[in-house]
């Protein structure tokens, strides 16, 4: 009876979210790069887009769901390609930026930061370590990037007890900051945002430490006039300003 | 006589279960048929056959000229459709209604226009005018239970059932009750039924008497014997 | 204070007392005035979304209805759209998660009505309706207006089921608590607390409202 009902109402309102912006999903770690980029892709092409953030793999999931997403910017490259080999994107998209991992301490940790991570590996040694956040591996790809830098400094199995699990990046990055946690592995992007640098210290992981973090981008089948303008106006020279100013490096 | 036959009731009820019944009776107009008997016995699911709230097993019920309940040929009708007028063992008054909406609800086959002024009146024959527009709440057990014998009269009822109509008041309101309703049955013509487990109730009003029983079919016998 | 996820808010909270009060106005009276073999067990079924997590609804709600499913799929091409992340797939997961809060209230508001009191009805020569409209909703009302605030109330505090099933669209199925959550994974606490907010004053508002009521009811009653 509630079935019948809830599809009444379906076929009543279904016309009214063809108003709306087209809606498009980006990998948490965009939060502030892509808020910017949007604004001023209104201020340019006066038309707007609605952005949803949230972990690559819980918007792979949402899309193959039917989730009603026109534009997908993931965190890597296996998500997007997912999606392609499921019929579901209009072709393979292209990489539209390469995210950085950073350690970040807040003010007063016992964490010391360094791109060797060995500051890391004495407050473990020490006994004192707290919690250490990073992106859950299997959703995110900066935490997958996190465990394999971890893995490769060969303390992953002595930091397991102590990581809290943030469901997207951005999560990571507030558990790290808030001084809940004594740090964590966050996205170079988010910690460059506002606010962030009166809140602690970070190093930049170089780049050999982990897979690249090439972040791919791709066109839903459904995706609308104002989807695909928005899709181009993310490889222009304005938004590759933006993004290189929020830590990416950008394909030429 | 033909009038007379209209105006009779008339029960034949067979059960095994749950409360095991044998009854063949009638009950003519002006007549007070005191149903006697200790809890159980099934007093009270005779009165609701006859106000069909019950559905016994094999009944044959007849009314004001009419079939009420016929499980022979299925025949029913629902409470609402039987000219019966019922007071209950705790009054069933409608909490949210005064005494004089409690009356006005059983007026609906009166035209609008004449209902209020027939409730009054009904509250009136019961000596009740002055507390009209109380709540049940706001009554005592004897004034409630004048309201919902004045909410039964006012069906204008073929039937008049009384379950254990004295059993929550005292001795004095109970004398005077009882002299109400002995008074009514004078003026009313039809058949009046009474379930009551004391005695005195049978003594003071009853023209006959049934008593349930199990052994036999009860019938209803003239009382006093 | 995003106004678009307010009034999404508002709008599930109206929308989910509209689907469900009929129904737990029919079924708490049913299960108020019968007996019948199996009652116990119809009565568990009903309060199973109390204890049940919210993300077992929410995935039950994905597996049967998204995309990926045949009923999914044959919705989306009856309607247009898939039922989760769209605001009629939240309403729906809603409805389903308040049905304790609305039918067990008003079963409890039609079993406080004696049944005496429904024979009298019957005897006074008023048709079911008629009883069911003069007699006991007014009786009952007390118990349906309960359930309609516990349910409204209790929708404005979904989170686990919406952000499953709603898929945090906005103006669509980001409520108010989804809101909140998605402004501090912005690093917006600002807004955050400005929404937290209002929820808190909504559901003390209305907790005083359901005392007020219930002793005014009980004054009238005497």
């Amino acid at each position: 009876m509630l079935l019948v009902a809830t599809t009444v109402v379906v076929g009543t309102g279904a016309g009214v979210s063809a108003q709306r912006p087209p809606t498009v999903a980006a990998a948490a770690n965009l939060n502030f790069a892509l808020t910017e980029i949007a604004n001023q892709f209104k201020v340019d092409r006066g038309t707007s887009v609605e952005v949803v953030f949230g972990a690559s793999g819980t918007l792979t999931r949402q899309i193959q769901d039917g989730a009603p997403f026109e534009l997908f910017l993931a965190a890597d490259e296996e998500f997007p390609n997912q999606l392609a080999k499921a019929g579901l994107t209009r072709d393979a998209g292209v990489v539209y930026a390469v995210g950085r991992l950073v350690i970040f301490a807040p003010n007063g940790s016992p964490l010391t930061v360094d791109e060797r991570l060995n500051g890391l590996a004495r407050v473990i040694k020490s006994g004192k370590a707290g919690r250490f956040a990073i992106a859950n591996p299997d959703v995110a790809p900066y935490g997958k990037a996190a465990e394999s830098v971890l893995r490769k400094r060969g303390l992953w199995d002595a930091i397991r007890p102590q990581l809290v699990l943030g469901d997207t990046i951005a999560q990571a990055a507030q558990f790290a900051t808030t001084g809940n946690a004594m740090g964590g592995l966050v996205a170079y992007s988010l910690v460059l945002g506002p606010g962030f640098a009166e809140r602690g210290k970070y190093a930049v992981i170089p780049e050999s430490d982990h897979r690249p973090l090439r972040q791919r981008m791709v066109l839903l089948k459904r995706a609308g006039a104002t989807a695909t303008q928005f899709y181009d106006y993310l490889q222009g020279k304005t938004a590759k300003a933006i993004l290189r100013k929020h830590g990416y490096g950008v394909p030429q | 006589m033909c009038d007379v036959a209209d105006r009779r009731l008339s029960v034949r009820i067979l059960q095994r279960s749950p409360i095991p019944l044998d009854l063949d009776f009638t009950c003519d107009p002006g007549d007070v048929l005191a149903i006697f008997g200790p809890s159980g016995s099934g007093k009270s699911t005779i009165l609701r056959s006859i106000a069909g709230l019950y559905r016994p097993e094999h009944a044959t019920i007849r009314a004001d000229g009419e079939m009420w309940s016929n499980t022979a040929s299925k025949a029913f009708a629902p409470p609402h459709r039987r000219a019966v007028g019922m007071v209950f063992q705790e009054y069933a008054l409608f909490p949210h209604l005064t005494a004089l909406g409690n009356v006005m609800t059983a007026l609906g086959h009166r035209p609008s226009a004449e209902r209020r002024s027939r409730a009054e009146e009904l509250l009136g024959l019961v000596h009740l005018s002055d507390h009209q527009d109380r709540r049940p709440h706001q009554l005592s057990g004897g004034e409630r239970q004048r309201v919902a014998l004045a909410r039964a009269l006012a069906r204008e009822p073929a039937v008049l059932l009384l379950d254990e109509p004295f059993a929550a008041v005292d001795r004095t309101v109970r004398r005077r009750l009882q002299d109400e309703i002995d008074e009514l049955r004078r003026t009313l013509e039809i058949p009046l039924l009474l379930v009551t487990h004391d005695f005195d109730d049978v003594v003071r009003l009853a023209t006959h008497l049934l008593i349930p029983t199990t052994a036999a079919r009860s019938r209803a016998a003239r009382w006093p014997i | 204070m995003d106004w678009a996820a307010l009034r999404v808010s508002l709008w599930l909270g109206a929308g989910t007392i509209a689907i469900l009060l009929p129904v737990g106005i029919w079924f708490g009276r049913l299960l108020a005035i019968h007996q019948f073999r199996g009652k116990v067990l119809v009565e568990a079924l009903v309060t199973v979304p109390l204890v049940l997590p919210p993300t077992v609804l929410g995935f039950y709600l994905l597996v049967m209805f998204g995309a990926r499913s045949p009923l999914g799929q044959a919705f989306q091409s009856l309607v247009g759209q898939t039922l989760p992340f769209s605001f009629e797939g939240l309403l729906l997961a809603s409805a389903i998660a308040n049905i304790p809060f609305v039918v067990q209230p008003i079963q409890r508001g039609f079993e406080a009505i004696p049944s005496d009191v429904r024979d009298a009805a019957a005897c006074c020569g008023l048709t079911p309706w008629q009883r069911f409209t003069r007699i006991e909703i007014p009786l009952a009302w007390p118990g349906i207006l309960t359930a309609a605030i516990l349910a409204f109330a209790h929708t404005l505090g979904e989170f686990g089921v919406v952000l499953m099933v709603g898929g945090n669209l906005p103006g669509e199925t980001r409520t108010l608590s989804v809101a909140i959550y998605d402004r501090m994974q912005a690093f917006d606490d600002r807004s955050a607390g400005v929404m937290a907010a209002t929820l808190l004053v909504i559901a003390v508002g209305t907790l005083m409202l359901t005392t007020t009521l219930s002793r005014r009811v009980g004054v009238r009653r005497g």
